[in-house]
């Protein structure tokens, strides 16, 4: 106890000071996300009233022609429409299910399907499609020949390159974002809210529809909605799936008038407004809807859910699960990792047919693959790195700040979501081409492209780990005497860490595997994996594009692997 | 330790002297403002509670001091040092000011164990390891919780939580402690014990205390003074029986102890005389007064009578002032006291009995207010 021995107190003048450090930190983030969002949409807007020279960038001669053109192509909106929504119910239905058994029943082998049942989405579409087009085409797909061997019959047992099959693709490799997000919200839930109910005389089914789903609707609604404007962008499934049956949607539509000659930049950006247009009114009939319910009062504290014994369903609960791994991820793993080690065209189960040249021609021989991979996991690294830096800053300001502004920042943060990937990255390309620095083909233009498109799911992730540290733990060690830092290092930092390191994972994953946001930024030198995988499908043949996806498979399960054990580790004092 | 102690003694000597001071405290959140224009001082090793209803501005004014909130006005000094001042711009960061506080939360970092959450203040401090070791393991005695140095404190429960809260405050050697709401999570027993050992560990240390709560019971436990606060103002101050005795309004009666208000007029009265109260026709004597206190919009003026010091009687005894006949209407056994709802000349009255003397319900009795109890408070 020193008395008075500090003498004359500091002058700081910190009120203005520290509100200045705020509104910087919220200003920043936002002049970011309006420039670096803003200015896209804007040129994509102005690309689709462009008449005249369609490449001229500005355009100069506006109107409406685009729009009437695209009045003769609206299957490819009814198209996308058809498969987005399709897949989004196919994947809700398996997400609620899974996330259901998974939190609140006692069907075992919880941690171990929670691991694998999270693997199909950072695989990624691309992959699957890979994957599921060489177990299912129906003449060489290795499923079809197995039917036909084991029946004699001639006809496919199914055709994946249809409707139903992109449907079924789709859907299997986004549901892990539906078992996440409506998981949390189950995990969360008060139980005692479904017990009052019962107690006061409500049945199982009558509880399920007036009391939990209506609390869970919260959480349904934004998965859905995340899902949706995610198979709105889609671009690998479609294509790899359905350009043989001549099957377009908005996504494969544009990139087909990317490719054309001359390329038809106009009609492709009026698409895009319309897929825009779609999403934004999703976003905006969901957020009127949330909003006359808020149930900020499910989440409990350090809370258990009852889970309930399902008996004789158990079986049935635990072959679903089984299943889902199955066609998600041992299937499409176990059919490219056969693929990759062919020494021609077909798939053969003779070992004395396999090699590993394969894998030899795309890691080391062929410069363009093993520069992707390079490239891909320099961009990982940087977009976790610098995703989780400016995620968790925005998560800090929105739900610690007093600052009048972080309301608006946390709408701008979530807005790169009602923007299909490739749309933005349609508009994106634009922007880096007419800036003044020289940013168009180079590796910085991907990368601050993936933090842009990654922002919310990225702020989504660091926000629930942000409100889940109580301020009064970051105050107690200021009152002890901890300066800014010393308190970022011994209190903040150590809580926060499995979340960084969980969310930082998973950017680094989805930006490897990712090709929508970077199929039309990478070019000759900056080569990125997905965007090289695509290019191979069309030329490189299926043994060496399935090693490819094997190899991208197999960094992605290894950096899982790695954080996991990371974040378990206890932190060393 | 001992060093602290004979310092903490030499504060005492020196009682008169403010330790704290806050002066024309006014704090706001957005621009919605929550404490206005507050100003009270505390002497070193006193006690001191805010106390008031839910959302009065207690935790925000504690925030004050400890630096967690900035106020818009006002000043802040403790041990003679300015650490806020709103026109002389200091504002000293809360790690700085050298104090300790205890959340209603806790706040034990669920990362650290439990002897890692006491020595973290000692530690920031630079004091030496092996003098943190022998620190924080005194704390942690003081507590009753050495046993557990070890363990993990996310193992703990809410008792034991609190307990770590108290030891990592003692521990870091502070200038004042602030407490917000520390026992508001606990059950009603472990409350009452745990109010007992913090008021013994303040007898121990004499340190400045400021402790935050709505429950009037620990205010008047704990402390030295108490101020009592709504709507961000201060609304009385002073020792806790004092407060309990001569309320000066309406909400200070009702909101500490339980009391009955009445109101009526006063009847025209000499100086020097005493001030009569008339209730439905019925004349009170009241508690002597300087002046008149602030009466209803209607004119009417408010007498507080405590349930406790209302008497009832079997026999009458004429010769007492503020002496009627009553009626019990019914009877409420609530362990330790009984209330009885009383029908007298003026209405309605709740009177506390105990229960070795029982009234029975429907009952005639004889009523007695001694009119030193009668206390004529502020209306609203
Ligand atoms: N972070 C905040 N942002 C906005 N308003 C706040 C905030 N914290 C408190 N308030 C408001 O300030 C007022 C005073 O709050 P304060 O926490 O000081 O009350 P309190 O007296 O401690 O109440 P309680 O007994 O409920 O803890 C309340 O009306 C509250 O709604
Ligand atoms: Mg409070």
């Amino acid at each position: 106890m020193s008395v008075a021995a500090s003498g004359a107190a500091t002058p700081l003048a910190p009120p203005r000071h520290a509100a200045r450090r705020v509104r910087a930190g919220v200003w920043l983030p936002l002049v970011f996300l309006a420039a670096g969002l803003g200015y896209p949409l804007l040129l994509l807007i102005a690309n689709a009233f462009n008449v005249g020279d369609a490449q001229a960038l500005p355009p100069t001669e506006f109107g409406i022609a685009n729009f009437a053109e695209l009045l003769n192509h609206l299957d490819w909106i009814g198209n996308t429409l058809l498969v987005s929504i399709s897949a989004t119910i196919l994947a809700m239905a398996i997400g609620i299910v899974l996330a259901w058994i998974l939190y609140r029943t006692t069907v075992p082998g919880q941690r171990v399907f929670e691991v694998l049942i999270a693997i199909p989405y950072p695989l990624g579409p691309l992959v699957g499609a890979l994957a599921w087009s060489a177990l299912g085409s129906p003449q060489e797909g290795l499923l079809n020949q197995l039917y036909a061997s084991l029946t004699g019959v001639q006809e496919p047992l199914f055709n994946i390159y249809s409707v139903p099959g992109i449907i079924f693709v789709m859907a299997i490799f986004e549901a892990p974002v539906a078992v996440l997000m409506i998981g949390a919200a189950m995990q969360h839930m008060d139980s005692a809210l479904e017990e009052s109910s019962t107690v006061f005389g409500a049945g199982k089914l009558r509880t399920a529809f007036r009391v939990t789903l209506p609390l869970m609707l919260p959480a349904i609604l934004s998965a859905a909605l995340f899902l949706f404007t995610s198979m709105m962008g889609a671009f690998a499934i479609p294509t790899m799936l359905g350009t043989n049956a001549r099957f377009y949607v908005a996504t494969t539509a544009i990139y087909v008038m990317f490719q054309s000659y001359p390329p038809n930049y106009p009609l492709a950006a009026a698409i895009g407004v319309v897929l825009v247009v779609i999403t934004a009114l999703a976003v905006w009939a969901s957020a009127r809807v949330l909003k006359k319910r808020t149930h900020a009062i499910i989440f409990g504290r350090n809370y258990r859910p009852r889970r309930m014994n399902m008996r004789g369903w158990t079986l049935l609960l635990l072959a679903f699960e089984c299943a889902y791994v199955l066609v998600s991820l041992v299937l499409p793993l176990g059919v490219l990792l056969l693929a990759s080690l062919q020494k021609s065209g077909g798939l053969s189960w003779m070992v004395s047919n396999w090699t590993l040249s394969n894998f030899h021609y795309v890691l080391i021989d062929f410069p363009t693959t093993r520069q992707a991979i390079g490239n891909s996991l320099l961009l990982g690294v940087g977009t976790g790195t610098l995703g989780v830096a400016v995620a968790t800053t925005i998560a800090w300001m929105v739900h610690r700040s007093q600052s009048p502004g972080r309301r608006l920042l946390e709408q701008a943060t979530m807005l790169p979501q009602a923007f299909p990937r490739l749309i933005f990255a349609f508009g994106f390309m634009w922007m880096v081409m007419s800036l003044p620095i020289h940013l168009y083909g180079t590796l910085y233009s991907v990368l601050l492209a993936y933090i842009i498109v990654f922002l919310p799911l990225a702020y989504r992730g660091m926000s629930g780990v942000v409100v889940q540290i109580d301020r009064s733990l970051e105050e107690a060690a200021r009152i002890s005497g901890a300066r800014w830092g010393r308190m970022m290092r011994t209190v903040t930092l150590p809580l926060l860490r499995a979340g960084l390191l969980a969310n930082w994972v998973l950017l680094f994953m989805i930006s490897v595997r990712e090709v929508s946001a970077s199929l039309f930024l990478s070019g000759p030198g900056t080569q990125v994996l997905g965007p090289a995988i695509f290019s191979f499908w069309d030329s490189g043949g299926l043994p060496r594009v399935s090693a490819l996806a094997v190899v991208q498979a197999v960094i992605i399960l290894i950096a899982l692997v790695v954080v996991r054990r990371l974040a378990r580790a206890k932190p060393g004092r | 330790m001992a060093t602290e102690i004979k310092l903490a003694s030499g504060n005492a000597a020196a009682a008169a002297r403010p330790f704290i001071e806050v002066k024309g405290l006014t704090a706001a959140y957005d621009s919605k403002i929550v404490v206005r224009e507050v100003s009270f001082s505390v002497a070193a090793g006193e006690h001191l509670s805010l106390l008031g209803p839910s959302g009065c501005g207690k935790s925000t004014t504690l925030r004050c001091i400890a630096g967690l909130e900035t106020p818009v006005e006002g000043e802040i000094v403790i041990d003679s040092e300015v650490v806020f001042s709103s026109h002389r711009r200091i504002n000293v960061p809360t790690e700085k000011r050298k104090l300790s506080m205890v959340f209603q939360s806790y706040a034990i970092w669920p990362h650290m164990t439990v002897f890692e959450n006491v020595a973290y203040g000692l530690r920031t401090q630079g004091v030496r390891e092996d003098e943190v070791r022998s620190e924080a393991l005194r704390a942690l005695q003081m507590v009753g919780m050495v046993e557990l140095a070890q363990s993990s404190a996310t193992a703990l429960s809410g008792g034991q939580q609190q307990r770590v809260a108290l030891a990592r405050s003692y521990a870091c050697r502070p200038k004042a402690i602030l407490l917000d709401e520390p026992l508001s999570n606990l059950d009603a027993r472990l409350r009452s014990r745990m109010r007992e050992e913090m008021r013994d560990l303040q007898h121990q240390f004499r340190l400045s205390t400021i402790y935050v709560t709505h429950d009037q019971e620990e205010a008047m436990a704990m402390s030295d003074r108490v101020i009592v606060m709504r709507d961000g103002r201060i609304e009385q101050e002073g020792p806790p029986l004092e407060i309990y005795d001569h309320p000066q309004s309406r909400f200070v009666a009702d909101f500490i102890g339980a009391a009955n208000i009445v109101s009526g007029h006063v009847r025209p009265h000499g100086a020097g005389q005493p001030v009569i109260l008339d209730v439905e026709g019925t004349a009170i004597e009241c508690a002597p007064r300087a002046a008149l206190p602030r009466a209803h919009a209607d004119g009417s003026h408010m007498l507080a009578i405590r349930a406790v010091y209302a008497e009832l009687r079997r026999d009458a005894v004429p010769e007492l002032a503020n002496h009627w006949p009553a009626t019990i209407e019914r009877r409420i056994l609530l362990g330790d006291l009984v209330t009885y709802a009383v029908r007298w000349p003026g209405g309605n009255l709740r009177v506390h009995g105990f229960p070795n003397d029982l009234f029975e319900e429907g009952s005639r009795v004889h009523l007695h207010v001694p009119s030193v109890r009668a206390i004529l408070v502020d209306a609203d």
